[in-house]
């Protein structure tokens, strides 16, 4: 069993605050939670909102309609009412009228907690009373939370979580809510598991310019900077970022920028850059809807064909795509490996639905682990930085050594100056695409969740993953056997191998009759790029690009049509 | 550093600025007692920007205007490197000039050598950011409108760490300006040098340059920043080269906490 708890107010109303405390509660009391957030780009003023749904299993997604509105504005209350779950609770911060739980939570947290802050200690008192939950817990939470600001900040917010308790006792236990296992269950956000994977993978310099919805994970990583020996740089612009970032790893240091669609265009030419001076550079990509400054705050899965095709000339990279956190914590340091192992830009493909949900996620090891640079620390006396090499890849030696380091963006020779003999630019640039073939041998495969011979068959990548796997569970309890199929890495593609995997040929898994791709996009940009490499399919698309993420039960009842 | 460049022939003009810039770099390399192995030559694209080719270092020859972002980012990563940006003026103050200004805020501990001819060599005789006005090319065919970009005297007022101004036919000054930028250890320096081009620039030319080029006053206290503003503003029948400005000011990298343990690239190596 599971609900939603949907706290929703204006920005600067404490609607984050309000939901990190129920997210971090429920999950100490051994609740599984997945948290997602709305929010408009003001700081304050403007709709937000934050949901937290619960369950006594794992989850993989938000849902559509919320169980419990804790409305903090007057505007949530007619935005979001509509989307109440039959049978489900309002709370409002002040006089309602009927079926609505009138509670001035502002008020009584001054009254009580001298402090307009403490609103949030009460929302969630009165939601622990609707759902029959034990105040201790909350109270248990507060003490942790609250233990450097000492006892009398302990003991106000408690109270105002009790007095909360105490207005909605008329309701108690109104709503079914799953048993807490009272075994605390671990959580992370992509934000801070994409930061941790680059952080303990070693990464040493990122330089970045601010842009939702990346800037969480610089501002982790500059939270991280001190512990990890990181060097942060706020770039002037995002040219500067990814040049900055090119210097670094030119010198030798594992480095990478963060950045969304826009700053991303703007680092286009540093992309090829890095592709042609075959620097390990690695991209934070976090995708929000366009064109153009589009909707800042919201998430989209439009980047994918930019992100694989941009630079201009002819560029080797790499993209993965995490789905989870937990898959971002392990795809960032792959990313920083397989830039350091092939000499080339890597991007890391999320968006906002990602970067800012919470979810259940295994304790992430934050040790620090270096990656291997691959690099040569005594270079012969005749070494040259571009040596054609079957693979592609030459020695490389840093700056300081005993042998110079020359590279150039201009077509250069095997020692790295610049030349217009011609054959050596065929040579060259042959060089630097072969790394491709190995890249693509080493390519994630596409994981499969749900029933070999389903004939229903979900396409997706990126931050999907969780949606997919839902829409899959929620299809087989209505009689329709799904299976998910999620690209991780989405370039290079390995086409043999996604054709296996897809059922189209070979004797893995059995042709499905119905293959649907399921992108937050306008145009179906994975079902495109799988055509691209060689990989025909006559795919339905499943799109939504409205700059809210996708949910299971919105893509099962859109299959079950 | 035995590693000769493959084809060792400067793609310049016979007689162009560039050539003299180069033989002044090389002196000053020497004289300054630099390692070549711990030396990298930054650039941008231009004429200007050639010049690592032709010598024997490190280089790192990146996109047009993106020097500095580049040079930053080998100077962080390992600040024990000497870092020297070379490259033209619509490298650094026109395609970079963004990058230019917040340089300059850092200060970190890069030297920049700005081959200032006042035209674009490479695309054939455009307007660069230090055109003067009313100079006519095939773009600006009723002359520059827009004023020029006064390098030094934003670099004044930025507060650069070191401020100079040479001239490619002054040989012996032009040395001795490098010298003093590579011995410089508080921060980013400008090194401004006049260069004719003699293709595509016939107004600004050797003797045009060569008449005007006056060694700063004796008196002139470089920490005097008024003064400074006004030498590095003074444009005309009297052009100062010379020590146009110093500040006290600390390095980036100094202020760095995390570098207090050695360069990044050494903490890599040793975890």
């Amino acid at each position: 069993m599971d609900l939603t708890i949907r706290i929703a107010g204006e920005a600067g109303q404490g609607v984050q605050t309000t939901g990190a405390l129920l997210v971090s509660t429920l999950a100490r009391m051994g609740l599984h939670v997945f948290a997602t957030q709305s929010y408009l780009s003001r700081i304050r003023g403007g709709l937000n909102w934050y949901d937290v749904r619960v369950a006594d299993a794992p989850l993989f997604s938000g849902r559509e309609a919320a169980d419990v509105l804790v409305a903090l504005a007057p505007e949530a209350l007619d935005v979001l009412r509509p989307h109440l779950a039959p049978g489900g609770a309002v709370i409002f911060d002040g006089e309602c009228g009927d079926g609505c739980i009138g509670i001035p939570m502002t008020q009584v947290a001054k009254e009580i907690g001298g402090s307009a802050v403490m609103a949030n200690a009460v929302a969630a008192g009165a939601v622990f009373a609707l759902l029959g939950y034990d105040l201790a817990a909350l109270a248990d939470y507060l003490g942790v939370q609250f233990k450097k600001k000492g006892r009398e900040v302990i003991d106000k917010n408690v109270a105002c979580a009790r007095e909360g308790a105490r207005r909605a006792a008329d309701h108690a236990g109104r709503i079914a809510a799953p048993k807490p296992t009272g075994t605390a269950v671990a959580m992370s956000s992509g934000t801070e598991a994409v930061g941790l994977g680059a952080a303990t993978a070693g990464v040493k310099f990122v330089a970045s310019y601010p842009m939702t919805p990346s800037t969480g994970v610089f501002t982790f990583l500059a939270g991280a900077a001190d512990a990890y020996g990181i060097v942060v740089e706020q770039a002037e612009d995002e040219i500067a970022a990814i040049n900055m970032v090119c210097g670094a790893a030119y010198a030798g240091v594992p480095a990478m920028t963060t950045t969304s669609g826009g700053g991303f265009a703007l680092m286009v030419e540093g992309v090829s850059l890095a592709g042609m001076l075959e620097l390990p550079a690695v991209i934070l990509l976090s995708q929000r809807p366009g064109p153009a400054t589009g909707l800042p705050t919201r998430t989209a899965q439009q980047d994918l064909l930019f992100a694989v095709h941009a630079g201009h000339g002819e560029v080797a990279r790499a993209v993965f795509a995490p789905g989870t956190p937990e898959q971002a914590y392990h795809l960032a340091r792959r990313a920083l490996e397989t830039a350091h192992r092939f000499q080339t830009p890597v991007i890391l493909l999320i968006d906002q639905f990602l970067a800012d949900l919470q979810m259940a996620t295994p304790p992430l090891d934050a040790t620090l682990r270096p990656i291997d640079r691959h690099i040569v620390t005594e270079p012969p006396a005749d070494y040259v930085r571009y040596a054609v090499t079957e693979g592609g890849v030459s020695p490389r030696a840093l700056p300081g050594g005993p042998a110079p380091v020359v590279v150039d963006s201009d077509e250069h020779t095997e020692d790295g100056h610049i030349t217009e003999d011609l054959e050596v630019r065929v040579r060259l640039q042959d060089k630097r695409l072969a790394k491709l073939g190995p890249m693509t041998a080493e390519a994630l495969a596409p994981e499969r969740y749900g029933p070999p011979d389903a004939p229903v068959l979900l396409v997706c990548w990126g931050s999907t993953y969780g949606p997919c796997r839902e829409a899959v569970d929620r299809l087989a309890a209505r009689g329709t056997k799904a299976a998910m199929l999620h690209f991780a890495q989405v370039w290079p593609l390995d086409a043999a191998a996604a054709r296996r995997a897809m059922g189209l040929e070979g004797d893995g898994a059995a042709r499905p009759e119905r293959i649907i791709v399921v992108e937050g996009n306008a145009t179906g940009q994975l079902a495109a790029l799988l055509r691209q490499v060689g990989v025909p399919h006559d795919a339905e698309l499943l799109l939504q690009y409205d700059g809210l993420p996708f949910t299971g039960e919105a893509i099962a009842e859109r299959i079950l049509g | 550093m035995i590693n000769p460049p493959s084809d060792n022939r400067p793609a310049w003009c016979p007689g162009c600025g560039n050539v003299a810039i180069l033989k002044a770099l090389d002196r000053a390399i020497e004289a300054a007692g630099v390692d070549r192995a711990k030396l990298v030559l930054v650039s941008g694209i231009g004429q200007a920007a050639k010049t690592p080719h032709y010598t024997r270092a490190n280089v790192f020859n990146g996109l047009h205007g993106r020097a500095l972002p580049a040079a930053t980012g080998i100077k962080l990563a390992n600040h024990d490197l000497e870092v020297v940006v070379t490259s033209g003026d619509g490298d650094m103050y026109g395609e970079g000039g963004n990058h230019f200004l917040h340089t300059l805020r850092r200060n970190i501990g890069l030297k920049m050598f700005v081959h200032n001819n006042q035209v674009y060599g490479l695309t054939k005789g455009q307007a660069s950011p230090t055109s003067d006005l009313g100079f006519v090319t095939k773009i600006q065919t009723h002359g520059v409108l827009a004023r020029p970009v006064q390098p030094l005297a934003l670099a004044v007022v930025e507060d650069c760490s070191l401020v100079m101004r040479s001239f490619s036919g002054a040989a012996e000054h032009l040395v001795a300006m490098m010298v003093e930028a590579l011995k410089h250890t508080g921060g980013t320096v400008l090194l401004d040098i006049l260069q004719p081009c003699i293709s595509f620039n016939r107004v600004n030319t050797f003797k045009w340059y060569k008449d005007r080029v006056r060694p700063v006053p004796e008196d002139h206290d470089p920490y005097d920043r008024a003064r400074a503003l006004e030498l590095a503003l003074a444009w005309g029948d009297e052009i100062p080269i010379g020590v146009i400005y110093r500040s006290k000011r600390p390095s980036f990298e100094s202020q760095l906490g995390v570098l207090a343990k050695g360069t990044l690239v050494s903490q890599f190596a040793a975890t």
